[in-house]
Formats: structure tokens, sequence, C-alpha cells
């Protein structure tokens, strides 16, 4: 009798399988295009301030200092500072094209991560960190084993027959990125979850009317409807906490992946962040895995697409670099090409001359501001006014999470008016009263309610009882005995058609 | 390729205790005071917003009393969107900084006082008109509070400090309370001069200095 021996596999053999499998790295030489390219679109941005930002004759904050660990990182003069700042950018084009990547990895990732530790106000941000991590990973990686300058002159080198198959490399650098990935969500939702008011949607509704960011008109047409900001918020929180676990799943990956792709999209749309969503997204491209490349391949030559086109300027690239002298190694052009363009960027600084000090006139002037002007902003210590501790004030007739889910003008006859108002904090203890008033500004009903100092809303509720006949109606808004608003509404219908009164009618 | 092997297997490793340790201690609120390279691994992208938005205007004063904003003349950079710079250091570290830096870039007279002033208003009004009239039924009257937060002298050095707005209305919301304000009063303030006893060995000669009940502390 045959028995058929089954083989057991340890947890150690499935985390060697998960990490150290082999695969063309495909999916890392996509975040190896991809993500420096964003990570880049600020620095570039911030060459022309260098001077101002990152060096002795600027204003530098150094994150270290802010956490009161004094001023740690050395602050360079600026031409040294730009000179820097080139190289910075020059290696992390070479790294996108994949021309010396290591080497090129090694140094821009450490720059960039010094500039940024530079300028904790306003250069560093999470997006910095989450660039300054898969920097690192592709710097120990091999992701220029493939669609990169390095694998064409290797290739050449190495002649036809060595490029037949496609190198293959342990996958783990791509896994730390996913990994990184799935603790940046996870702790991302504990972080909300420790928020007070992150579920009743106020904290989303403040950061989308922040202009603290790019112009979002679609997240300040969102923030005044509270049903949006839960569910968002509710959407967000959900899938940040189970995106870890779906992420290596067959299907679940790409509802994981999916619903990434439009929250970042969202966050570009609703809180005006660009920079952000474009690094995030590039980095999903380390889930793409051989299988999956070889699908996508075959989907695109089923469309004909000349994809050979995307392989032109690496091959341009490859083609110039290797007319060099044959006895000149390939780390001295890169190191020659970086010390041009660290003379070019200090000369381009001494050019721009930011402060205008060496223009014909000398230095800049400041500007004269109006005598009245200043001193009403010096000393004009004045208390704020009732009205501004709120922040709304509506009605309607559905609650969702607490908050008012709807807004109403019209009821009939014993439906329940729900009146509802937002306070800004910090604010004091409150007295808060709202009063039904008629036509002819005849208080009907009145109550009040203490809103104290933790609390972010309060609901008046109502029900449209038989004591009113139909007609037009306000609810006043009152704090401090002033009124704070008046929102108007109809009653209309028939009170005979209300059943028997029952004893919690209040009007 | 042994030895590679290893240093990879290193390398995961560190990297994901470190990533583990920095969502843990978020998580649970410890070790994260002070520490500097914390912000590398704690992803805490959405910690709060006020309900009131701020920007920080700088004011400086000659001897003859003549007023300037100390902004920019060659353009004040705006890292996201059109805010300046400077309404970024909600630490406020970097103000005295960047006083310094515009004034010793700039031509003026020499200045006595430099005033650092927040502007305040309640975001309600950062909608924008076309969606107010949907959302809100009163007019649009949006009136700013400026706070004077420090006096500083000509190089940023702080000669003055106040808390900051929301700092004080926090404390004023809290002071709003007789009852608290009454017992406040009432406390009695206890002074003690910090010394170490161990390492002075003053047990010893507490025993011998104090009076019967041992309860003299100086």
């Amino acid at each position: 009798m045959k028995s058929s021996k089954t083989k057991r596999q340890s947890i150690f053999s499935g985390l060697r399988e998960f990490f150290f499998a082999e695969e063309a790295p495909y999916g890392l030489a996509l975040v190896r295009m991809f993500l420096p390219a964003m990570a880049l679109i600020p620095m570039v941005r911030r060459f022309g301030r260098v001077r101002e930002l990152f060096s002795t004759d600027g204003a530098p904050q150094q994150l270290f200092e802010v956490y009161g660990e004094g001023n740690v990182l050395p602050v360079l003069p600026p031409s040294f500072a730009i000179a820097l700042y080139g190289i910075m950018i020059f290696a992390l084009i070479c790294g996108i094209f994949g021309f010396r990547t290591r080497l090129a990895f090694l140094i821009g990732a450490p720059l960039y991560i010094y500039f940024n530790l530079l300028d904790c106000v306003s250069t560093f941000t999470k997006y910095s960190v989450i660039a300054s991590h898969v920097l690192l990973i592709l710097a120990v990686s091999e992701s220029h084993a493939v669609w990169s300058v390095d694998a064409i002159l290797k290739r050449w080198k190495d002649g036809r027959a060595a490029s037949a198959i496609p190198p293959l490399v342990p996958v783990w650098p791509a896994r730390l990125i996913q990994i990184l990935f799935c603790f940046v969500y996870f702790g991302a939702a504990v972080t909300k979850i420790q928020t007070q008011a992150f579920f009743s949607g106020e904290q989303l509704r403040y950061w989308m009317l922040s202009n603290w960011n790019y112009s979002n008109p679609i997240g300040e047409f969102m923030a005044t409807s509270t049903p949006l900001l839960l569910i968002s918020g509710y959407i967000t929180v959900v899938w940040e906490i189970t995106f870890p676990f779906l992420a290596w799943r067959p299907v679940g990956r790409f509802f994981a992946l999916g619903i990434g792709v439009m929250f970042h999209i969202m966050t570009w749309i609703s809180l005006g962040l660009w920079v952000f969503p474009l690094v995030c997204i590039s980095c999903y491209l380390a889930f793409l895995m051989e299988r999956d490349i070889v699908a996508i391949r075959r989907f695109v030559h089923r469309l004909r697409l000349p994809t050979s086109l995307l392989g032109l300027p690496r091959f341009a690239m490859a083609r110039t670099i290797a007319m060099r002298p044959a006895n000149v190694p390939l780390s001295m052009i890169w190191l020659a090409m970086a010390t041009l363009v660290a003379i070019g960027a200090a000369e381009a600084d001494y050019r721009m001359d930011l402060y205008g000090t060496r223009t014909e006139g000398g230095a800049l002037p400041l500007k004269t501001l109006d005598r009245e002007v200043a001193l009403a902003m010096i000393k004009n210590p004045r208390p704020l006014r009732e009205k501004d501790k709120f922040f709304s004030f509506d009605i309607g007739s559905m609650l969702m999470g607490g908050q008012l889910a709807n807004r109403s003008t019209e009821y009939t006859y014993g439906d329940s008016i729900i009146a509802q108002c937002n306070i800004n904090p910090p604010h004091e203890d409150l007295w808060v009263e709202v009063a039904i008033e008629d036509s002819e500004e005849r208080i009907i009903d009145s109550a009040g309610q203490y809103v104290t100092r933790d609390s972010l809303w309060a609901n008046f509720k109502y029900e449209a009882g038989s004591r009113m006949s139909p007609g037009d109606y306000s609810l006043v808004l009152k704090s401090g005995g002033k009124e704070i608003a008046r929102r108007h509404f109809k009653l209309t219908g028939d009170p005979n058609t209300l059943p028997r009164p029952i004893p919690m009618l209040t009007n | 390729m042994r030895l590679k092997r290893w240093a990879s297997v290193l390398f995961v490793i560190s990297y994901l205790c470190v990533l583990a340790w920095g969502t843990g201690a978020h998580a649970l609120k410890f070790g994260l005071v002070g520490n500097t390279l914390s912000y590398f691994v704690v992803w805490d992208m959405f910690c709060g917003w006020n309900a009131y938005d701020n920007r920080t205007h700088i004011i400086a004063e000659d001897a003859n009393g003549t007023f300037y904003e100390v902004r920019e003349p060659w353009g004040a950079f705006t890292p996201f969107g059109n805010v300046d710079r400077i309404n970024y250091d909600v630490s406020n570290h970097l103000v005295a900084r960047h006083i310094n830096n515009v004034i010793s870039h700039t031509s003026h007279p020499d200045f006595d006082r430099v005033y650092i002033v927040q502007e305040i208003w309640p975001k309600q009004f950062n909608v924008p008109s076309n969606l107010w009239s949907y959302n809100f039924s009163e007019p649009m009257e949006k009136v700013s509070y400026f706070h004077l937060r420090s006096i500083c002298a000509a190089n940023g050095n702080s000669i003055e400090t106040y808390p900051d707005w929301f700092n004080r209305q926090t404390l004023m919301t809290i002071a709003d309370n007789p009852r608290l304000q009454q017992a406040a009063r009432e406390a009695t303030p206890y002074y003690n001069t910090y010394f170490n006893p161990v390492a002075n060995n003053l047990q010893n000669r507490f025993q011998v200095t104090s009076d019967s009940n041992g309860l003299n502390t100086n």
C-alpha cells in the first residue's frame, strides 16, 4: 500500500516564501520610476528658495528643535547648501532612470531626508516621511534589475543571450513597502480613533474649511453636509483598519487598493492635498507582482499599444553613456555630472539673487503700515462675539450620529422638528435657548439647556402638536441673552389628523 | 551570498520592529516625548484642526512711531496653496529667526520693537460666498480678532510673550467659573526648595538635627 507523504509547511517556510521568493522586480522598478518623481515635485519647487529655507543665510527650522533636542543637523552656507540640493535632485533623477541606481539613492535619499529635516515648518510632512522610507528601501533593493539604464548597459555588456530571462531577485523590498503602508494606514486609523470629534464630522469639517492646503472647492461644499462627513469618516477608518488584512488576498487586494486610490483622489479633491496622494499611489505599484505585470502586458499587447516608446528615454540615455571612453568607469561619469550640477546650482542661486541685495537700489525696502491699522491690530483686545462661538444653526427632522442629517423648512402635524446648533471650541459652559415664534414674533415656546465646554453641538427636539395653527414660524437661537440666529419654517396640514394627544407634546 | 541573505533578514526584522514600535507607541502613547526620530514611524496625519482660522502678522515700529509690515519684499514663500510660510509655524520656534532674516535682508530705519499679532476668525467665514446663502440665513459679517502674541527686539529675541489666542480662550473658559476662581484664591501656595536627600546623605543628619517628630525639613 502506498502512502503519500504530506509536506507540512512551517511558519518559517511561509515567511521565507513571503519575503524571499524570487521574482522579476517589475513592481519595484515602477516605484523606482514614479516615487522619486513625485517626491521631487515639492523639492524642485523649493529650488529657488534654498537660501531662505535651508542655509545659514535664511531661516531654517529643524525638526529636532521642535522636539526639544536643539539644532542637531549642521546648517550650511548658502553656496554649499544649494550645491548639495542640486546633487540631491540630480541623484533622484538618476534613480528614476536607473543610472547608477544604488549610488544615486545612497546619495539622494540621505540628502532628501537632510533637507526635509532642516525645514519642518514648510517642507517636512508625512508624505516626505513616507518618501524617505521608500527611498531608503530602494537604496538597498535591486530595483535597477529591470527597466533601467543600468539593466540596459549590463545586457549590452553581458551579451544578448544573457537577456533572454528577466533577472530574479528576492521580493523583500517590495514586501517592506507593502507592509509600510499597512502600518501607515493602521496608525492613521488609531489617530482618528483617538481624535474626539472625528466621528461626529467636526474635524473633517474644520479641515475642509481650512485654507492651509491647496484650493478645495468640493471640500468646502462637503463641509456643510454632515451625513457625507460621517459616512466618509467611517468608511475611511474601516478601510484603514482592514487594509493590512486584505492587501494580500487575491480578491481583497483589489478592494483595498481600489478604495485606497479613491481615498487619495478624494483627499486631493476635498482637502486640497496634491503631493500626498501622488506619493501614496506611486507606492501602490509595489503591490504589483510579476504575474500582474505579465497579465497587464498581455492586455496591452492585445490593444496593440506602442509600449516600446516608453523605453526610448532610457535607451537614449544608455546609448549616450555607452559613448564614453571604455576605461572611464560609470561611477566617474556619475560623479562628474553631479559635480557639474552642483556648480550649476550654486551659480543659479547667485544669479537669482533671492533677497535682491545685489539690485541697483540695494536691499529691498519694507512696506510701511498705516498707523491706525497697526494700532488696531496691536491694541485690540476685542472679546469674542457671542454669535462667533456658534458655527451653525439648522433645523431638520432626522439625526445621524447625533448630527442633523437633513434640512427642512416645511413640516406637518406629527413631524419631529429638530433644531441643532454647532458650537466652535474652545467655549465656556453656555446656557443656550431656542424659542418658537410665530409670524408676528410672539413667543409660543421657549426651551433652554446647558451646553458644557466639552460639547460641540446641542439639539432641541419638538413634536409639531395641535396647539400651533398652520402658518409661518421661526426657531430663534439665543445665547447669553442675545439672538444668535433665526430659522424660518412653515407648518402645514390639518391639526385634526393628529392621533389622540400623547402626554409628551410640548405645544 | 549567505552574508547577503543574513543582512537582508536582519534589515527586514529591524525595519518591521521599528514600524511596530512606532504604531504601538502611538496607540499607547509612550516613549514619544522628545524623540525626534519617532516622527518617522508615528502616523498621526490627522491630529486635530481648530474651529478658528489664524494668521500671523509681524509689525515693526521705529523710533519715530512709524509702523512697517515685516513681510518678505522679495515675495513670501507659500509652501502649500497661498498661505505664507510663517503661518505654518504652530510651535512658534521659527518666528524669531524669520523676523531676523527679513529685517537683516531689507532696508529700513532701526526698529525699536517688533510685534507679533495673531489674526483669528471663525472658520464658518471660510465658506465661499456662493455657498454661504445656501447654508446660513444671516449675512456674512466676518470679524477678525487680533491678539498680541509677543513683543520682540529687532533681532527677533522675545521681550514679552503672551499665551496664544487658543490657549488663552481655553484658560478663560475654565476660569469662567466663580466656584473654581474662589477655590483657586483660597489655596495656599506651597514652596519647597528642591534637594536630594540621597545625594547629600541627609538621612543620618535628619535623625540628628530634627525635632522629636522628625518633621523639620529645613
